[in-house]
């Protein structure tokens, strides 16, 4: 491939996204319009209150730092054909063990420790509240989507239970763990006030670009990501792979779980409900799973939900506008791509005998053979995931 | 004349008849001449793809009442073609006439309502839809589905087209034979007059091609224009009035009726090999080439009273017992559907054998899985190439080491060595002449000729002791076929066994020194290739009895 192209390749998917991020924002624009609002008022003031000063921006630096962690663990589940919606389960769990052991720690050994078993803790139980959806799946053939998503309301109960009762600070009235001293917080970026989840966040992206460059375990999750039949062919270790990007993103969505805890909140509380998992879904199909654009894409999302929560104030707009939002850059982000394929198909060179000519045939078309190159993003994960139970 | 065909929807409406074309008692008027008057005609057809000149200046006219076949390799432009008059593509030059008038085809529901029907290599059937309700989807007018209506409007085609099966039966229990005569059943009933079939005989068991050309010969006595797009010359000669031959994107030639029924079958098929090719094809290995000494080595692979269920859990192959010798290819016959792609994955190690055993060179291998069995050395070239062959999405480098990644040198522990798989995917390009324009291709952008060779030389490339391959020549053109039927020979003559599972006999003839016959998941019979006899082995593969065969 020549320079050019290359280029090309790698800019097409991402001016499409900021397409349907463009088309999301016009639409939510005209929805408040229709709703006697002043929508450019409302987007000013989402701008002010998410870059306008430092103290802004530093905020949306910060939130940046779970939105890094969870998406790089959703890229290779969504990579490998697997559908984790269980994220926000897996990070309660994660935070949740990280809140229990950081405050035994703190004071008695030095913070570097302290901080490095908060994250082992994170990870752990992420991992751990993937495992179980993961046995189903690869063991019995149970739909992850289904047993993930269930894994959530579980999480959910199970900490909020642990937090009211066995693990609560029996000094306090709130159903809250002990709160970690403030020496013992993750330490800001040197010259800045933003922690360094921020850096783990960067880190865990490029960690994940890497291995799916550069790894044999990474071409491995693409090639059953987009081919769960060719995998088994050729002998792949479908079943472990399968289990091994369950926990992996299982356990980032964990790790993100410890740095809010010990960057942000000092202690899980029972009362906190940060619902990431949906934010990171429509961050990483922006991001055509590809770990290097989840970057950007984090910057931005991670502005929306800062200045978002000014919006009811300022600009009488109530925070879940961001939520529409989101759901709204998913929607038009589906119909850019449509485009872009048809596009694609348009000026492509169409090989003979190349099942092109199938899908669009007929009204009675079951399922159009999905061959087209470039845009494996979307269709890889949606058609193994409907597939799931592949044991013989 | 049991059909008239040709009336558009709106009329049959406007007679209160309903959507369906069916058989009407007016006589259609049966004086149409073996060649009658243009329907359609394309002139200078031309479609361009980026660099590459998909058609150029075709012309090609279509009459009523004639069998036309387009003939030419992989990459000559026959599907271009055909696309673009089924709607699917805008030709960027040229004019479309049907019935004399200039016509733009703007989609395929477009081309059906002029008139054109298509049916495609790959079904457009839904699987677990009946067959009434596959054939009235988007058919029945009005919001409610009334099916009993259809029915009755369908028995005659039904009834007609001979298949075998209750209407009310789901399109997955049907054989591919039958799906065909669906597919063709649901284009007729729409009003077609022009019929497309895109490699029609391809998923078919000879008895069943002989069936499809019974069926063609039916529409042609109608006065419906079929179109054959195919590589296979024998076929296109017993069937075809008229012939058009495409190279490189270009019309080559056409033979008429008039040459075509003079009889003189050498020399057209001679002339015919001569427009595809530019020349004489590749050589097929000659039979007396083969020594058939080779067939006494030693026994490399024994399956024992083997049992493995299919994918709906069928039992697919049934207590089968089989030997394969070192130095020789065995060839696999058998009416598609009766276990031979079930064998196949059970000694790649893909299938979970549920009885008996599996014996590679002493070791007992079975159950040990496709990674195990690969490292034993057995290689497996599917028949599926897209749906399991290849990553799509992946490059054709990467999908060259695909099965081969984990070893040296394409990795080294976790990392991946991109310079050693670009090396690799470089050297089995040129050796096994895979056109493609770089390593870093995606491989769905290779024709399926170009694909085979690549999955090939991957099995290849991993020097198996053992390699099965199940139809590893279906929809190749001539020259690729003879190619890797070539290859296969010479594996065996270097001391490999090979398992050629094909539903052609004529090409197991060419390179096996053993043929065995599956039926129902059984061998039920086994040929030394000089004993050889074409009728018995048809006689077992329709389920007859053992006729005196070792």
């Amino acid at each position: 491939m020549s320079g050019r192209e290359r280029l090309r390749h790698a800019a097409v998917p991402f001016a499409v996204s900021l397409l349907a991020v463009f088309l999301a924002c016009l639409g939510g624009g005209l929805f408040l319009e229709l709703r006697g609002k002043d929508a450019l008022h409302a987007y000013q003031v989402l701008i002010e209150r998410g870059l306008g000063n430092p103290g802004q921006r530093t905020e949306t630096l910060k939130q940046m730092a779970p939105l890094l962690i969870i998406s790089g663990g959703l890229a290779i589940a969504l990579r490998a054909g697997v559908w984790n919606i269980g994220i926000d389960g897996q990070f309660f769990v994660g935070a949740l063990l990280c809140g229990i052991v950081v405050p035994e720690l703190a004071g008695d050994v030095p913070r570097a420790i302290v901080i490095l078993i908060g994250a082992i803790a994170g990870l752990v139980g992420g991992l751990l509240w993937a495992v179980v959806p993961g046995i189903l799946r690869v063991r019995w053939g149970l739909n992850e989507i289904i047993t993930t998503l269930m894994m959530n309301y579980v999480a959910l109960n199970v900490t909020s239970w642990l937090v009211k009762g066995p693990v609560r600070d029996p000094e306090r009235v709130a159903p809250e763990t002990k709160q970690i001293p403030l020496s013992d917080r993750l330490p800001d970026i040197p010259g800045t006030s933003v922690h360094i989840g921020l850096l783990a966040g960067l880190l865990v992206v490029v960690l994940v670009g890497v291995l799916f460059r550069s790894t044999v375990l990474g071409y491995m999750f693409t090639a059953l990501g987009r081919n769960r039949r060719a995998a088994i062919h050729a002998g792949l270790p479908v079943g472990r792979l399968t289990l091994l990007a369950l926990l992996l993103s299982g356990a980032f969505a964990g790790l993100a779980g410890a740095n809010d805890v010990m960057g942000v909140q000092g202690r899980f509380s029972g009362n906190w409900h940060p619902e990431y998992g949906f934010t990171a879904f429509a961050l990483v199909y922006l991001a055509r799973l590809n770990p290097f654009a989840i970057i950007p894409f984090a910057f931005f999302f991670s502005f929306l939900m800062v200045g978002g929560q000014s919006m009811p104030r300022r600009a009488d707009v109530p925070t879940y506008y961001i939520g529409m939002l989101e759901g709204l850059m998913l929607i038009f982000f589906a119909a850019t791509v449509a485009l872009e394929r048809l596009w694609s198909r348009a000026t492509r060179r169409a090989p003979e005998d190349a099942p092109l000519a199938i899908g669009a045939a007929s009204a009675a078309a079951p399922v159009s053979a999905e061959s087209d190159a470039g845009d494996g993003a979307v269709s890889a994960p949606q058609n193994t995931a409907l597939s799931a139970g592949e044991t013989r | 004349m049991r059909w008239q065909f040709g009336q558009t929807r709106s009329q049959a409406a406007e007679r209160g008849e309903g959507a369906y074309p069916l058989p009407a008692d007016a006589a259609h008027p049966s004086s149409v001449a073996a060649s009658g008057a243009p329907i359609v005609e394309m002139r200078g057809i031309t479609k361009r793809f980026g660099p590459v000149v998909a058609n150029n200046h075709v012309d090609l006219t279509l009459r009523e009442g004639e069998i036309h076949a387009v003939l030419g390799e992989n990459g000559a432009g026959k599907t271009t073609l055909m696309n673009i008059l089924s709607g699917m593509y805008q030709p960027d030059a040229g004019t479309i006439l049907i019935r004399g008038r200039e016509t733009k085809i703007a989609t395929p529901a477009d081309a059906l309502r002029q008139g054109i029907g298509t049916v495609y290599q790959h079904f457009t059937l839904v699987p677990n839809l009946t067959v009434i309700e596959n054939v009235a989807l988007g058919a029945e007018p009005g919001f409610l589905l009334d099916l009993a209506a259809a029915e009755r409007r369908l028995a005659q085609l039904l009834t007609d087209f001979e298949l075998n099966a209750s209407p009310h039966t789901e399109i997955r229990h049907l054989s591919l034979g039958q799906r065909q005569r669906v597919e063709i059943i649901k284009v007729l009933s729409r009003g077609s007059r022009v019929l497309l079939l895109d490699e029609p005989t391809s998923v078919l068991t000879p008895v069943e091609v002989e069936g499809l050309f019974a069926i063609l010969r039916r529409l042609r006595a109608n006065g419906v224009a079929v179109v054959l797009i195919t590589h296979k010359l024998e076929e296109v000669l017993d069937v075809s009035d008229r012939v058009t031959i495409l190279r490189q994107g270009r019309k080559i030639g056409e033979i008429g009726p008039e040459v075509i029924s003079s009889g003189d079958r050498a020399a057209i098929r001679q002339r015919i090999v001569e427009m595809m090719f530019g020349g004489a094809p590749a050589e097929a290995p000659s039979a007396s080439a083969r020594a058939s000494g080779a067939a006494n080595g030693s026994t490399l692979l024994a399956l024992q009273d083997v049992t493995a269920l299919g994918d709906r859990g069928e039992v697919a192959v049934r207590g089968l017992s089989l030997e394969l010798r070192a130095g020789e290819v065995f060839g696999i016959a058998g009416v598609d559907g009766n276990g031979q792609k079930e064998l196949g994955e059970v000694i790649a190690g893909q299938r979970h054998v549920t009885r008996g055993r599996v014996i590679l060179d002493g070791q007992d291998i079975t159950n040990k899985g496709v990674a195990a069995c690969s490292r034993l050395g057995i290689g497996y070239v599917t028949d599926d190439r897209l749906g399991e062959g290849c990553v799509p999405g992946m490059s054709v480098a990467e999908n060259t080491v695909l099965k081969m990644v984990t070893r040296s040198p394409f990795s080294k522990g976790f990392w991946l060595n991109r310079g050693a798989i670009e090396a690799e995917a470089r050297r089995l390009i040129g050796q096994f002449d895979v056109k493609t324009p770089s390593t870093a291709t995606p491989i769905t952008a290779l024709s399926g000729g170009n694909i085979q060779k690549l999955l090939l030389a991957r099995e290849l490339a991993m020097n198996p002791r053992l390699l099965v391959c199940n139809k590893p020549t279906n929809g190749l053109d001539l020259k690729t076929a003879q190619f890797v039927l070539r290859t296969l020979r010479e594996q065996a003559d270097a001391g490999k066994a090979v398992l050629l599972i094909s539903s052609e006999l004529d090409e197991l003839m060419q390179v096996s020194d053993r043929i065995g016959v599956i039926y129902n998941g059984q061998i039920v019979g086994i040929f030394e290739r000089a004993a050889a006899d074409l009728e018995a082995i048809g006689h077992l593969m329709l389920g007859g009895r053992e006729r005196g065969v070792a």
